[in-house]
């Protein structure tokens, strides 16, 4: 089927990322539909997302992790885990997700410094980030002992839906973000 | 009672840091304009309720409390600050502030991962189903070189009436494992070992299949401990 037409190149971008196990390098999908533009590229893929279902869809167009993937619609969740038999969708504890948290915004970072940070011992969430592969070896620092350095991975940016690293808030949008929402306690009642 | 409430909150607080915090956000007051000398005394009450400390569980709260106490006894002297000197009090202050910035990170990732937990990517489904059809355990690279031992041995006490002067290529293996995993979809690591003609060639291979393993080219499973160890290639990644 030729690509002639901007239907069809977003039907085509649909099953190529319908095939693919890992999201789609954007550069290569435009320089094979020959895209004048970034802009007829972005077209394609509205077009893409704004298919319509008769309100009912069973997958979105998903930008993560430098890469085009498409991911289930919102809303199926329960469903899907009924059909699969999936007992339990299993979460991050707090531990893990400070930790993740520090390597987030401090990378590459040591053992030591997020341990300091925590003000407790972390080679615990430290190892179960890097079982998730959340989390990777990214060489050793120039210090005594050569402590690993960790780093986080773009199966980091894909579980929270994340294009880039820079897609992380910044200090003060984090302040403004808690600002403007009445901050829950994360303690227990007082 | 008291003993009780406290073991609840120890868990809960699992750093000095985390039971600052808290108190300073029971106290409404904002991090910055804290006075830790107040709130050292409700710091030390929770301590106090602890019965027996347990020196490597709670070494950390207890740092923390001497810190407090050395700046409560600062701010009732004189004050003799040397220049370039930090004070224990900034020091804790910005641990704090750095602390609860942490704190609000991660609130916003479990945000973040609450809503992407429920969009599924096509790896997950793969997963569920691998695990539940076969329940394969990966074999460690222990267990590999455990395998590949055990068999350097029985070919040892094999006697060979030739010696072939051949060498073999890490390159070469590669590809001759990769185009049988081609062909054949899956490889009985144990038992293609034995075909092989002499020790070094073993040794090669199993360097190969190392190597392979490491590359996420393939992968091996093995169904129970010293069973047979089974090859498949791995769907490429990028």
């Amino acid at each position: 089927m030729d690509l002639d037409t901007i239907e069809r190149k977003a039907a085509f971008v649909e099953a190529v990322l319908f095939v693919a196990k890992e999201p789609v390098d954007p550069q290569r999908l435009m320089a094979y539909l020959r895209c004048a533009d970034a802009g007829e590229f972005e077209r394609i893929l509205n077009l893409l997302e704004e298919r319509e279902g008769g309100g009912a869809r069973a997958t979105v167009l998903k930008r993560a992790g430098g890469g085009l993937s498409l991911v289930t619609a919102p809303g199926w969740h329960e469903q899907l885990k009924d059909f699969f038999s999936i007992r339990t969708t299993s979460r991050l504890s707090l531990a893990s997700l400070e930790t993740l948290a520090i390597v987030a915004y401090r990378q590459p970072v040591t053992l030591a410094e997020i341990s300091d940070l925590r003000g407790v011992n972390s080679a615990g969430p430290v190892k179960n980030l890097l079982q998730k592969k959340l989390i990777r070896l990214a060489g050793r620092k120039k210090v005594p002992g050569l402590p690993a350095l960790y780093a986080t991975t773009r199966e980091f940016l894909l579980a929270f839906g994340l294009g880039d690293l820079a897609e992380l808030p910044s200090l003060e949008e984090l302040t403004e973000l808690f600002e403007e929402k009445e901050q829950p306690s994360l303690f227990h009642q007082e | 009672m008291e003993l009780e409430s406290y073991r609840i909150a120890t868990d809960f607080f699992e750093g000095p840091l985390d039971l600052l915090l808290h108190l300073i956000r029971k106290n409404r007051v904002s991090i910055l304009d804290v006075r830790l000398a107040d709130i050292t005394s409700e710091y030390l009450a929770y301590l106090e309720r602890m019965e027996g400390i347990n020196p490597s569980r709670e070494s950390d709260f207890l740092i923390t409390a001497a810190t407090l106490i050395a700046i409560k006894a600062r701010t009732l002297l004189p004050r003799t600050d040397l220049p370039g000197e930090e004070s224990p009090e900034k020091a804790l202050i910005s641990r704090l502030f750095e602390h609860d910035q942490l704190q609000k990170i991660s609130r916003l990732l479990q945000e973040m991962e609450e809503t992407e937990i429920t969009l599924w990517r096509r790896e997950v489904i793969e997963e569920s189903f691998s695990s539940r059809e076969y329940a394969i355990a990966e074999v460690s690279a222990f267990q590999l070189s455990e395998l590949f031992f055990s068999l350097v041995r029985r070919k040892e006490k094999e006697e060979f009436l030739t010696v072939a002067a051949k060498s073999y290529s890490i390159e070469a293996k590669r590809q001759e494992i990769l185009a049988l995993l081609d062909k054949e979809g899956f490889l009985d690591f144990s038992a293609w070992i034995w075909t092989l003609g002499s020790l070094e060639e073993v040794v090669v291979s199993f360097f190969t299949l190392l190597e392979l393993v490491k590359r996420h080219r393939v992968v091996a499973v093995q169904k129970e401990l010293f069973g047979p160890i089974s090859l498949w290639q791995q769907a490429a990644a990028n």
